[in-house]
């Protein structure tokens, strides 16, 4: 029987990642056809709508552009982790404890000059997320605690803590008993730059500049590399593995804090606990998409920004926006697809023992 | 505090335990052959839905249960196909399962929002037995999937520790390579176990719309699908610790609406955090102790397999 089997090739296909990334997207947009098809919807309209509303005008542009700067900072954070070989899938409730800690420099700086508060209230996000990453981030680097699951908990911490802050003692008194915060003070108020998007663009640009030229450029991001390839390397040339980890770590919540941060200062009147809006978790994605890999982040989340933005607008067609989430994973599933096939080739073969002698070829 | 608020309290939990104790199982199947699937979330969703839809659609609760368990299983199987098939991050792909999942949920369920149930799972009375004190409504006045999950609980168990079949299983998630030379397939034994596991996530979703609340609303699920991943740590892998830990997380589910008649004045929300504090308090126990003893997680959990890489 002639069974298929992935052989790893020579040489990867160049433009890989690139070209898997395309496909995904191809992948994704085909089924979006299908499941709008499947709903009676035409799928051309529905696209040139999605189009329109995310990237046909400047104020279009304005709202991806506002989306992406959470994905790609949310990305960054994981793709800083991720080139060391490590998981941050925490970035959500980092995200919420940035937003909490923004949130609370603006309650108790209501009256401080707005330069000053939103610097401030930016410092104290990084803090904030830093402050979430920490716990996993000594755990791992002391005692070998895997960090997945221990960054995955502190989401669901996190959303609670937003949720009890909301319901309890930020609870706004002139909210007739709803469970919202107070609104942000108006100088708390990150300034636009053109139609509705904000200062938080230059913000997230300069960081995401910042971390691909110290990851790609530096001593530092060099090591960093390396112990992401391989500890034992890494043992070898005396990098301290811990001291590293621990840093990359908090590195990685603080700037998934500042995510929280720039959205509460850019985008929300207030804080909510949709302040996140699964941005963590998309992060992932995009880094994922990335290669987790800094200076790629941008490019991929202004694409999911413009998948989100689309996917909102359509719903005003009567189209579910659950469409444009399983876009979203769509992508990722066609992107991992085609990368596979882009570093493997397909081989058949004759019988499980011809496979054998074949180890010696790969 | 009265009789009957303290046997609700306990009645709930038994009944949350179950939803989480099925889902936890399923994680733990996927797990103990060297799959991690972050998915949960997503296939209890599907299961949910599914379990709603065909409620509606066709009256019968156990037909609606079976289609949860095999939606599960398909929407598993694509975590499979990725990352035991393909090789792919399993923390992504999972994941990417989680959204995907919620929202082919939200998809399906559209036009189902807000409709009655067409078919509930409801109490079992055992003859005799439910009219005991205490013990009948807690233990003998259970929906069915109550005490499928008790059964399934105890099969896992069983299959695990007992037979061939879960020797190999648990053999392909410690290590990957001396399964393949000892002749079974890998690939075989893990795309199965993450299958089953989809299942039996999808069975836990099946209960949420089938008896709990029994009604679909986008975010149903809310978050009880990362307990489930949190309870196999919690229960270090092992079925029976996990059941125990489903009844005490289960509890924490229970009591957040049920402060009030305690005259308990303490924030729901708070106490929610409850089941994550004490995994993650566990995982800390374990690895402090993982320096005298090993640590109980697979060996090759989260590793993917290629023969010709090994």
């Amino acid at each position: 029987m002639r069974r298929p089997r992935l052989s790893l090739r020579e040489q990867p296909l160049p433009g890989g990642q690139p070209l898997a990334f395309g496909t995904g997207l191809l992948i994704a947009l085909i089924v979006g056809i299908l499941l709008l098809l499947a709903a009676g919807h035409e799928p051309l309209k529905i696209y040139s709508r999605m189009f329109e509303a995310s990237l046909g005008d400047p104020d279009a542009w304005a709202k991806t552009i506002n989306r992406a700067i959470p994905l790609g900072l949310a990305g960054l954070a994981v793709a800083i982790a991720g080139s060391m070989g490590l998981w941050n899938i925490g970035a959500e409730g980092q995200i919420m404890a940035g937003a909490i800690a923004a949130a609370w420099v603006a309650r108790i700086g209501g009256d401080w000059p707005g330069i000053i508060l939103i610097a401030m209230m930016l410092i104290a996000a990084v803090g904030g997320g830093g402050v979430l990453a920490l716990g996993p981030a000594l755990a791992r680097a002391k005692l070998g605690v895997n960090e997945i699951i221990t960054t995955l908990m502190l989401n669901e911490v996190a959303i609670r803590l937003v949720q009890w802050l909301i319901h309890g003692p930020w609870k706004d008194p002139d909210s007739y008993n709803f469970p919202l915060a107070p609104m942000l003070p108006d100088q708390a108020r990150l300034p636009t730059l053109f139609s509705r998007a904000h200062f938080g663009l230059l913000i997230a640009a300069a960081v995401i500049v910042i971390a691909s030229v110290a990851v790609r450029y530096t001593a530092w991001g060099y090591e960093l590399r390396i112990a992401g390839s391989s500890e034992a390397t890494a043992r070898y040339s005396g990098i301290s593995l811990s001291k590293k980890i621990l840093t990359v770590l908090v590195l990685s919540g603080a700037v998934a804090g500042l995510a929280g941060g720039v959205e509460l200062s850019g985008t929300a009147d207030r804080l909510t606990e949709t302040i996140s809006n699964g941005f963590g978790f998309a992060g992932i994605i995009v880094a994922a998409l990335a290669l987790m890999r800094p200076s790629g982040v941008a490019v991929v989340a202004l694409l999911f920004g413009a998948v989100q933005i689309g996917g909102q607008s359509i719903q005003t067609l009567g189209v579910s926006s659950s469409v444009s989430t399983i876009l979203q994973a769509f992508v990722l599933f066609g992107a991992i697809g085609a990368g596979v096939f882009s570093r493997y080739r397909v081989v058949l073969d004759a019988d499980t023992r011809s496979s054998n002698k074949e180890l010696s070829d790969d | 505090m009265t009789e009957a608020s303290l046997i609700g309290l306990f009645v709930a939990t038994v009944s949350f335990g179950a939803l989480l104790y099925l889902a936890a199982l399923g994680e733990l199947l996927a797990e103990k052959a060297g799959v991690l699937n972050l998915g949960v979330e997503g296939m209890m969703a599907i299961g949910a839905v599914t379990a709603f839809i065909v409620g509606v659609e066709f009256k019968n609760p156990w037909a609606a249960l079976l289609v949860a368990m095999l939606s599960g299983a398909i929407l598993a199987s694509v975590h499979g196909f990725f990352t035991v098939g393909l090789g792919a991050e399993q923390v992504v792909s999972g994941l990417s399962l989680t959204i995907l999942g919620l929202g082919l949920a939200a998809y399906l369920g559209k036009d189902y929002v807000g409709l009655p149930p067409g078919a509930e799972l409801v109490p079992v009375e055992w003859a005799g037995f439910s009219d005991l004190p205490w013990v009948g409504p807690i233990f003998f006045n259970q929906a069915p999937i109550v005490y499928l999950a008790l059964l399934m609980g105890i099969a896992v168990s069983f299959v695990l520790s007992s037979t061939r079949l879960g020797l190999a299983l648990r053999a392909a998630g410690e290590s990957a390579s001396s399964t393949d030379s000892a002749g079974h397939s890998v690939l075989g034994l893990r795309l199965s176990a993450v299958a089953a596991g989809g299942a039996l996530a999808g069975a836990s979703g099946a209960y949420l719309t089938l008896s709990i609340t029994p009604q679909w609303a986008e975010g149903l699920t809310a978050g009880r699908g990362w307990i489930a991943v949190a309870l196999v740590i919690f229960g270090a892998w092992r079925p029976g610790r996990v059941g125990i830990g489903a009844l005490i997380f289960g509890g924490t589910l229970a009591l957040k609406t049920r402060l009030q008649p305690f005259g308990v004045d303490f924030s729901p929300i708070i106490l929610s955090m409850l089941p994550y504090v004490l995994t993650l308090a566990i995982l800390l126990i374990i690895s402090i102790q993982a320096r005298k003893r090993p640590s109980p997680a697979p060996f090759g959990l989260g590793l993917p397999y290629r023969r010709e890489e090994r």
